[in-house]
């Protein structure tokens, strides 16, 4: 700005209390006109002090806690939770319950990116509307969550060494018609959404993260793999026999919004064939090793990390040989993925601040713990 | 020219201009004389507000609104209150009446207070130059158009006494972003609609419908890039989706509504859609033939086919409230200074070429639809230039990502093949 | 011009163009100030109505109230707060000498015209304007043009030239 033809800036809250925080999230932002020049965050309004409290709590009690933390993914955040503790207890899965636990984590991603595309579209103004397409695709998993588990959101059904319940008859025919649905549901996102003239032109080359800085800031998910950063633990790390299952990594190209919109389209794409397969070959047999009640693993530590909807969730445990954990440490792939929202923001207009916000795809229950 | 064939008895409905002189004289011989002006006045406000927009306000702008956005969004809308939902809008004016309208402490209260007020008059005043039928306009004044235009730009400042007062940084957003805008849009509106009047050698709204029942035609056939300036001109005054950035939900909360509640607040809001209702009366007047309908207006009543246009156009608006996105500031800026203004100019210039051409020469009236037919081929023309201009090219453009079987790191990637961004 | 609700018509009009007039004069707050100018354009297109130029009206309105205060409005919400209040300053003095002086000269202009009674029918239409703009009087017009032009050009010069040293020191 000029000397003569100045504005005057001033410190603007986007948040706690606001439409596009998606949950108690703040930003202090510093705005000259439209244009944002400093911006701070505030976290800390969701905690719950769950890492602590999960300390005097058994191995099995602690599993409804990380039904709480992602609280829009709570089947990814059980199974993470569950092979760190397998890990550390050296007990091995049958087949069958591998083969559940994927279908349940990759039904869990489409109905997270469902709310993620949809919550990303009413970002860029599309009133309510893809909210609401989306909503009514995620509502019908959840109703097979419903089904299975006989919770819609926080469904704790993963066990140590298993599942908690064999599968309700029916279940694999509720899925098999759901996932037409949902084929089509997506093919609507990308018509109406990512061919959308005014979406490309909000979402195109907002709230770039060059791979540099993906990978410096140890971005993970979606926002990585839109850098164009090929990585996702289920490739590079396989977990509960993920390698059997046929599927691709969706890479972005330039790093923006618009990408990380497309790749979460192209996941949930993934996710369906990857279901279609472990449905076709559902093993028999047990769904679950029986644990003692009050389990006691060796001391010792461990580290499990799964593939959530957002990114790499890590579980790290540490045992003293006792009923309950000696430490417990979530690595929330939000926070970290969130790290890099003043990279985004600093320079860019108050809109395009709500868009590389909502990019992100925040659950802040995750954020806070 | 076709005769209207309404007669002037009062129960003739085809012309309700006759149950209005018929109320106006009865009351005009029981008052004195002086209170003519008043009641002339007060009269009109019943026959246009009263029975046209506020019933128009409840069932097509919050209840038809809400019914039909609810569907496209896979859901009910309002359907508890009453048979269907219907009783629904009252139910919300109820609530809002009983609510208790907040004032910050440090908003400048005075300002608060009036702005709705201020905010409410010109949406009445709107409706006194529309024609409803070939005698049912309360004002036909040589210049209506000027006065909608006139009229039409003063509820921004309202908004932006709000915004301002409420001492909110949000409302203060809102209230820059709705100046910033209506000053853009109004040029390439006022340009548009200059065409238009050009064309048809009127200024007047009547003038344009008998006009457009003469030829006959309708306004949009031969002015499509009048038309298109207009809609899009209109829906930023409107603050419409994909224009609706003073108000952006997501962005600014409310914009500069963010500190009302109660009626004040609900006062902009039926406000808003009073003027969005005057904007559909008016592109039906101008651009769709008005009250006239091809000679069908001697048997039906033209108030009616007027109000069903209307309809149709206000219908639109919801359409795309329910389905675009919304833009950003400046791209909405440089679209009405980098694209719209040339358009509009351009259009401008064609026109009145035409009708040189069509005046000087004494050529039939049929020569519009040679016009007409000019005008969509050089809309369709300049916007294929710019397209070329601009290298916009959406099959280039990938919208879907690459797909890798193997992790690793970076896949670097031919940013020529990442697609050019508009 | 005659006929009782015209004259009750005047009166309020002038009374409120007077009142918002001084209004802007003595409020301190700049944005209340531009809220009195905009009603004071707004009665003064009142008294184009009752002169029966309707098309001057509408133009004083868009022009003026639409486009010009909007301008200004927003001139002073970008501007910083410090400067944004009307305090006292050391130019009390001569605006004094000048408002007296303008004053004078309009007493004595409106003293010693001639004002003529004529039965002439107003004619103020816009075809009759359009047309003596553009034949009589389209020389002071097109005058009126360039002005705006060269101001507008002059506007963005001064903008222009400061982003350029701007541009200069940086590089």
């Amino acid at each position: 700005m000029s000397e003569i033809v100045k504005t005057e800036p001033f410190v603007m809250n986007i948040g706690p209390q606001h439409p596009s925080t998606h949950g108690v999230f703040r930003v202090k932002v510093t705005v000259d006109g439209e244009q944002i020049t400093d911006a701070e965050m505030v976290i800390g309004y969701l905690h719950r002090s769950m890492e602590k409290l999960a300390e005097e709590r058994t191995y099995t009690q602690n599993i409804p806690f990380t039904d709480r933390t992602d609280y829009l993914s709570s089947m990814s955040n059980n199974l993470g939770y569950c092979l760190a503790v397998e890990k550390l207890g050296g007990l091995s899965v049958p087949a069958r319950g591998q083969a559940i636990r994927v279908i349940m984590a990759e039904l869990q991603r489409l109905a997270s990116h469902c709310m993620g595309a949809g919550a990303f579209a009413n970002d860029t103004g599309a009133w309510q509307t893809p909210v609401m397409w989306f909503n009514r695709e995620r509502e019908r998993i959840l109703d097979i969550f419903e089904m299975t588990s006989g919770a819609r959101l926080t469904c704790n059904y993963m066990r140590i060494g298993g599942v908690a319940f064999e599968l309700r008859s029916g279940f694999e025919e509720a899925v098999r018609n759901l996932l037409p649905r949902l084929q089509q549901t997506i093919a609507d996102g990308q018509e109406l959404l990512a061919e959308n003239e005014i979406f490309i032109a909000r979402a195109r080359d907002v709230a770039v993260v060059s791979p540099e800085t993906a990978i410096g800031a140890s971005l993970t998910g979606p926002m990585l793999r839109g850098s164009g950063v090929a990585w996702d633990i289920r490739k590079a790390d396989p977990y509960s026999g993920y390698e059997k299952y046929d599927f691709q990594i969706p890479i972005g190209y330039k790093g923006d919004a618009y990408d990380r919109f497309t790749v979460r389209l192209e996941e949930m794409r993934q996710s369906i064939k990857i279901v279609e397969q472990a449905l076709d070959d559902l093993p028999g047999g047990p769904h679950s090793t029986e644990v003692p009640l009050a389990f006691r693993p060796p001391a010792g530590e461990a580290y499990a990390r799964i593939e959530s909807p957002r990114g790499e969730l890590g579980y790290y445990l540490i045992s003293d040989g006792g009923p309950s954990p000696f430490r417990f440490h979530i690595r929330p792939p939000s926070l970290i993925n969130l790290s890099v929202l003043k990279e985004m923001t600093v320079g860019a207009s108050v809109a395009d601040a709500i868009i590389a916000l909502g990019s992100v795809d925040i659950v802040v229950g995750e954020i806070d713990r | 020219m076709l005769s209207f064939l309404a007669t002037d008895h009062w129960y003739d409905l085809r012309d309700l201009a006759n149950l209005y002189r018929v109320v106006l004289e009865g009351l005009d011989h029981i008052f004195p004389t002086g209170l003519v002006y008043v009641l002339t006045a007060l009269l009109g406000f019943i026959a246009f507000f009263v029975v046209f927009v506020l019933p128009s306000q409840l069932y097509v702008g919050v209840y038809g609104e809400r019914r039909l956005i609810g569907r496209m969004q896979a859901r009910q809308g309002p359907n508890r209150v009453g048979p269907l939902g219907l009783l629904q809008p009252v139910a919300d004016a109820i609530k809002l009446l009983q609510k208790e309208a907040l004032t910050p402490r440090s908003a400048d209260r005075l300002i608060m207070w009036a702005a709705p007020v201020l905010f409410v008059a010109p949406a009445i005043l709107i409706f006194a130059v529309i024609p409803f039928g070939p005698r049912m306009v309360f004002a036909d004044i040589p210049v209506s158009l000027m006065y909608f235009l006139a009229i039409s730009s003063l509820p921004v400042i309202a908004s932006f006494m709000a915004g301002w007062s409420s001492n909110n940084k949000y409302s203060l957003f809102g209230a820059m972003r709705i100046v910033a805008m209506s000053i853009s849009y109004e040029i390439p509106l006022v340009l548009g609609l200059l065409a238009v009047s050009v064309l048809s050698g009127t200024m007047s709204l009547q003038g344009m419908v008998y006009w457009q029942q003469d030829i006959p035609t309708w306004m949009i056939l031969i002015q499509p890039i009048a038309f298109a300036v207009y809609f899009i001109g209109v829906s930023a005054e409107l603050n419409r989706t994909p224009t609706d950035i003073a108000e952006a939900e997501s962005e600014i909360v409310a914009g500069y509504l963010t500190e009302y509640s109660g009626m004040r607040w609900g006062l902009f809001y039926g406000m808003d859609i009073a003027y969005a209702l005057g904007a559909s009366a008016f592109a039906a007047t101008i651009f769709f033939g008005g009250w006239s309908l091809f000679g069908l207006e001697q048997w039906v009543p033209p108030w009616l086919i007027f109000i069903l246009k209307t309809y149709l156009f206000y219908f639109v608006f919801i359409w795309t409230r329910g389905t675009l996105p919304r833009l950003r500031i400046d791209q909405l800026m440089s679209f009405a200074w980098k694209f719209l203004l040339p358009i509009a100019l351009i259009n401008l210039l064609v026109v009145a070429v035409e009708r040189l051409i069509w005046t000087s020469n004494d050529l039939p009236d049929a020569i519009v639809w040679a016009f007409g037919a000019v005008n969509i081929v050089l809309m369709v023309g300049i916007v294929f230039i710019w397209a070329k201009v601009f290298k916009y090219d959406p099959k280039k453009r990938p919208t879907k990502p690459r797909l890798v079987n193997e992790p690793g790191g970076y896949r670097p990637v031919d940013l020529e093949q990442g697609g050019p961004s508009l | 011009m005659s006929g009782f609700g015209i004259t009750v018509a005047f009166w309020i009009l002038a009374a409120l163009t007077l009142a918002s007039a001084g209004g802007v004069m003595a409020s301190r707050n700049l944005i209340h100030a531009v809220l009195f100018l905009i009603v004071a354009f707004l009665g003064v297109s009142g008294f184009f109505i009752l002169l029966s130029a309707d098309f001057l009206a509408m133009a004083q309105i868009i022009i003026y109230v639409g486009a010009i205060s909007v301008l200004i409005l927003f001139a002073i919400v970008l501007t910083p707060r410090a400067e944004r209040d009307n305090s006292e300053t050391s130019m009390v003095l001569p605006a004094l000498l000048l408002g007296t002086t303008l004053a004078a000269v309009l007493l004595f202009v409106l003293y010693d015209a001639n004002w003529n009674v004529t039965n002439v029918e107003p004619g103020l239409s816009a075809e009759v304007l359009g047309s003596a703009l553009l034949s009589v009087w389209v020389l002071p017009f097109e005058l009126a043009s360039v002005l705006l032009t060269a101001a507008l050009v002059g506007a963005l010069m001064i903008v222009r030239r400061q982003e350029d040293e701007e541009g200069d020191s940086a590089s």
